[in-house]
């Protein structure tokens, strides 16, 4: 409720505040005047940044530019499909479209976008004045094409962060105890070896405490993707296994014979620790998604874990849905020793940099509209309660918002952690074929999980699978 | 057997209800709890009853509108496939039409293709083919109505059929040696003695276009949306927001049962139908 | 008097609007399962493919396991809500005070949409929010966890379907056997013929059109159910509960592989009609089929 609540007031006040600045009202409605009454149609994932974009800025832009904002909120799934097919069949339904980051090299490969920079570039009329792409976080490198020109304007941009109960780790006999029982002071992991410790030593404590208490989340629902997600953005990097495992320029090689490293010794590894670390966590986490590992942190029932960084604001300051408001530490995710020295050289990375952006599909017929709209979003003026509703961030600007820094300090550091340590974390490799190997061989996947497999076996048989998969969609020759 | 034994009776059907009643009561449940207060030790009875799920889901214009889509296409629906299949399966029972019996069996295969596949000639159809300048079928109600005849027309069809044939055609025989026109043979023969089957045909079609959810999703947009997008818009996206998500699974459930208990008498009606052959 | 041309006329909407809703697509979807055809494919384009598509299929152990799976739920979940919904039909047409309650009652399961059943069940079964998980282990010390355990997920899903589906059985057979003429019971009591039968000479005879018609609209929704499992387990754990129309949702969806799942669509509609086809001419016998005439 109080979220909410900020949200609008802050709507209320961007809006007092475009209406005193009057050069960029006159922008608007100069811009708008040739578009007025036309109506642009756009789909996303109905996510807390993107639904800010529906109830707050849709609303502002129609009432400054008169150009109505139709917005489909829905599901993971249905947004990619409908945008897809949409573009596919080049119908003109929808005028933006929502990019998750690793969507963007299928939608490109496909040419599916219009060329932001280049289309503003062909029409001067239509750049507003403190559109400013300079100003953008690395973040939307992710969505340049191959002359660096701009295919998406960033909407959100997370990191998966490693948060940690800082009122247990801080608590006293929770100290001592750990220091009897491990010899060592309790402080948030640096490695998997203290973590798998420190997750050991909490789930003990709640079953000798008999409170609701274990000692990690894990994201391994055996019945949706999010689990394999989980394994290669964010555990298989920490072990040097980076990009899925695949090797693009090797042919696209998965297994080890042939050079990948899917099923490579570090891998196995990898999987053995995540797959292991089940013993450690709540029941309920063979059925959780990236939303059921927030809520079952957020519900005090875990000391650890790894959680999108979309769901720190809300887990660290909202008492409505968060039983750990001002309890809750960020850390980086613990590594294999080289791995950090790696992310910090830039040849590897420790975590996963996710997000998404609006686009403009070909076949969209409003191209002028959308791109005002676009451009309408990115203003720095409008981020800052945006940043604190969603915990994201796509502008350097917003980090020097007094809101967020408030907010920052709420959350123990997240937003500064996440613009001087965002270079450590990646997003996902340059592949248009993602969900195609995903599906083939999350299957595979979800059996190490129920341990009908082990970890070796089921790695050993989705290289295999990935190599068959690439081989028929002709990635693999 | 037949000598009732009320108590026993009674507590046969109260125990059957309870255990009918149990996940719907235990949504009710799920709908009275904050975000919070979900997790932990489950509890049955119900101390605080957090209505900001209900407001929230109530004062919401998308619901509003999911809500109005979704009785408007199911009750169109209902209507239009009842009324198509009464006098399709009046056409398939007292006529001799060639191939009656293939094309019988034909109705039916209709609803046996697997959804999913489905979906992408349909979208065409809807934002390609069917296209009159600006308007299109895609986000349309209509689109919907006429589509679920897919699905419901052969079911409808189907369960018509028996109730149809166990009316002897001798009465209507004898309704045309009076001089009866067609429809009034269908009005006022047919009509009356097939209402049991009607009521309920009519139920369940109302029942399959009002949970549909995969068609729904796909081919419509922003206008024409249905809640049970709307709940699965819940579930899959804010994840974890259960409680509002049962509360809106609850809210749907009363147009539901409106709609059944306006029909459902039409069903008791039938029961003394067997005197009116004698 | 009754002339051909007005049987068709009665037809004609119903045959059109099929036409246009579900011979058009079928066709198109026919079409495609003779192509190789994904758009992230290295080669977007549609390219033809001959019978490639299903001969792939008869090795694909993830199909062939799906398709499985789904005739072992369907025959599961339909066998029980046959026989629990004539029980429940039998009982209603007795006269017990509170009749029209313990009906609604019994008819409400229908009246929730598929996929808010699926996160019901959800809800009761999800190992800290669920009471079912709760209460087996305290009161049994029996670990519930449908997300682990692949016999206990397929259960949980027969189980669901039993509870949702089954008063549509019974709504079924309550009007068929309320439509029913009296005098064959008459006469069978004259006869003095036992309750068994009466049930097997002239109850089961005269709902026999009524029966086949709820199995054959159960086994076939079986077969497409998508949602409910979907929300319940998303077909996990593994693939234990991955039914034939989850899969081919996976395949055509997130996969974009629309030649494969198009094959596939075919291939289990054909099997779906053989099987209601064999239950049909089994069920019916000859004199039946021809009665109306």
């Amino acid at each position: 409720m109080s979220g909410l609540k900020r949200m609008m007031l802050g709507a209320i006040a961007a809006g007092l505040m475009a209406g005193v600045a009057p050069a960029k009202a006159d922008f608007w409605s100069d811009a708008g005047k040739e578009l007025t009454g036309t109506t642009i149609r756009g789909v996303s994932e109905s996510t807390p940044p993107s639904n800010y974009v529906k109830n707050v800025l849709a609303p502002a832009f129609t009432k400054a530019t008169g150009i109505n904002v139709e917005f489909e909120a829905t599901s993971w799934d249905q947004m990619y499909d409908k945008a897809i097919k949409d573009m596919e069949a080049n119908t003109g339904i929808y005028d933006f479209v929502y990019i998750e980051q690793d969507a963007v090299y299928g939608y490109l490969a496909r040419d599916f976008l219009v060329d932001i920079t280049k289309f503003i570039a062909d029409n001067p009329k239509l750049k507003a004045p403190d559109y400013d792409p300079a100003n953008f976080t690395t973040f939307a490198n992710y969505f340049k094409g191959k002359d660096g020109d701009l295919f998406g304007v960033p909407m959100e941009a997370f990191i998966k962060v490693y948060l940690y109960r800082k009122d247990l780790f801080e608590d006293p006999a929770v100290k001592e105890a750990f220091k009897a029982k491990y010899n060592r002071d309790l402080a948030p992991a640096k490695n998997h070896a203290e973590y798998v410790e420190i997750a050991d030593f909490f789930t003990q404590w709640g079953k000798d405490k008999g409170i609701e208490l274990w000692g990690s989340t894990v994201q391994a629902n055996t019945g949706h993707p999010a689990s394999w997600y989980e394994y290669v953005e964010s555990v298989a990097p920490t072990f040097g296994v980076y990009n899925w495992g695949i090797d693009a320029s090797n042919n696209y090689a998965a297994t080890v014979e042939h050079g990948g490293k899917m099923n490579s010794p570090e891998a196995k590894k990898a999987l053995e620790f995540w797959v292991g670390l089940l013993k450690d966590a709540p029941p309920e986490s063979t059925a959780s998604t990236w939303d059921e590992v927030a809520a079952t942190f957020g519900a005090g029932r875990a000391a650890q874990g790894l959680v999108y960084g979309e769901n720190a604001a809300w887990i660290a300051t909202d008492e409505s849905k968060s039983k750990v408001v001002g309890k809750v530490g960020v850390a980086l995710p613990p590594v294999e020793p080289g791995v950090m020295e790696a992310a910090e050289a830039g040849t590897g990375y420790i975590g996963y940099y996710d997000g998404g952006a609006f686009g403009i599909p070909h076949s969209s017929k409003n191209k002028a509209a959308a791109a005002l709209f676009l451009q309408y979003i990115a203003q720095p003026s409008v981020q800052a309660d945006w940043a604190v509703a969603g915990s994201r961030i796509t502008l350097q600007s917003t980090y020097d918002d007094p809101k967020v820094q408030a907010q920052d300090a709420k959350t123990d550091g997240y937003y500064t952690l996440m613009r001087d340590q965002g270079k450590l974390f990646a997003g996902a490799p340059p592949y248009p074929f993602h969900n195609q190997v995903r599906e083939a061989v999350a299957p595979i996947f979800y059996q190490a999980i129920t341990g009908e497999l082990t970890p070796s076996d089921a790695l050993d048989q989705m290289a295999t699978t990935a190599e068959a998969e690439l081989t028929k969609l002709g990635y693999r020759k | 057997m037949t000598r009732p034994r009320p108590l026993l009776s009674i507590l046969f059907w109260t125990v059957s209800s309870l255990v009918t009643l149990f996940p719907i009561y235990w949504m009710f449940v799920v709908s009275a709890k904050s975000r919070v207060e979900l997790f932990g030790k489950p509890n049955f009875i119900i101390t605080t009853f957090f209505s900001e799920n209900y407001i929230k889901t109530l004062t919401d214009p998308t619901f509003q509108k999911y809500m109005f889509n979704s009785i408007v296409v199911a009750t169109t629906n209902a209507a239009l496939v009842t009324t198509l299949a009464l006098f399709a399966t009046y056409a398939l029972t007292r006529y001799k039409l060639t191939g009656k019996e293939n094309i019988f069996f034909w109705t039916i295969t209709n609803r046996m293709a697997p959804p999913a596949a489905f979906l992408l000639p349909l979208f065409l159809l809807y934002t390609q083919v069917f296209v009159v300048g600006d308007w299109k079928l895609f986000d349309t109600r209509t689109g919907l109505i006429l589509l679920y005849c897919v699905f419901n027309l052969p079911f409808a069809i189907w369960t018509l059929r028996g109730v149809i044939d166990s009316i002897p055609s001798e009465l209507d025989e004898a309704a045309f040696v009076d001089g009866a026109k067609t429809w009034q043979v269908i009005w006022y023969v047919i009509l009356p003695l097939a209402k049991p089957g009607l009521a309920v045909t009519g139920i369940l079609t109302w029942v399959f276009a009002w949970n549909e959810y995969l068609f729904a999703a796909t081919l419509t947009s922003v206008h024409a949306r249905t809640i049970t997008t709307g709940l699965a818009e819940f579930v899959t996206v804010t994840g974890t927001n259960w409680g509002q998500m049962a509360a809106t699974a609850m809210l749907t459930l009363i147009p539901a049962i409106a709609f059944l208990a306006l029909v459902q008498k039409h069903i008791v009606a039938g029961l003394t139908f067997g005197a009116v052959k004698g | 008097m009754r002339s051909q041309s007005v049987g068709w006329l009665f037809l004609a909407p119903t045959i059109l609007i099929l036409f246009v809703f579900g011979v058009w697509p079928f066709i198109y979807v026919m079409v495609i399962s003779f192509f190789d055809w994904n758009s992230f494919a290295a080669d977007p384009t549609m390219r033809f493919s001959g019978v490639q598509n299903y001969r792939a299929l008869v090795f694909d152990k993830g199909f062939l396991m799906a398709l499985w799976n789904t005739l072992k739920f369907g025959v599961f979940a339909v066998t029980s809500q046959v026989i629990l919904g004539y029980l429940l039909a039998q009982l209603f047409m007795k006269n017990f005070p509170l009749k029209g309650l313990f009906r609604t009652v019994h008819t409400l399961p229908l009246m929730i949409a598929p996929v808010a059943v699926g996160a019901t069940w959800r809800l009761m079964t999800v190992p800290g929010l669920g009471p079912i998980p709760y209460y087996l282990d305290k009161w049994f010390g029996y670990e519930f966890l449908i997300s682990r355990y692949v016999g206990q997920a397929f259960m949980t899903t027969v189980v669901m379907d039993i509870w949702h589906w089954t008063p549509l059985v019974t709504l079924t057979l309550l009007a068929a056997l309320s439509s029913m003429p009296k005098e064959p019971f008459e006469q069978a009591q004259i006869d003095g013929a036992n309750r068994v039968q009466t049930f097997w000479y002239v109850t089961l005879p005269m709902l026999k059109p009524a029966i086949l018609s709820a199995v054959f609209i159960r086994l076939m929704d079986a077969m497409r159910t998508v949602d409910e499992v979907w929300m319940l387990t998303g077909g996990g754990p593994g693939s234990a509960t991955r039914y034939i129309g989850l899969y081919i949702w996976r395949v055509v969806f997130p996969k974009t592989d629309y030649g494969y799942g198009s094959a596939m669509s075919l291939i289990t509609l054909y099997l779906t009609i053989v099987m209601c086809w064999l239950l049909y001419a089994g069920l019916v016998a000859r004199r039946d089929l021809k009665r109306p005439e």
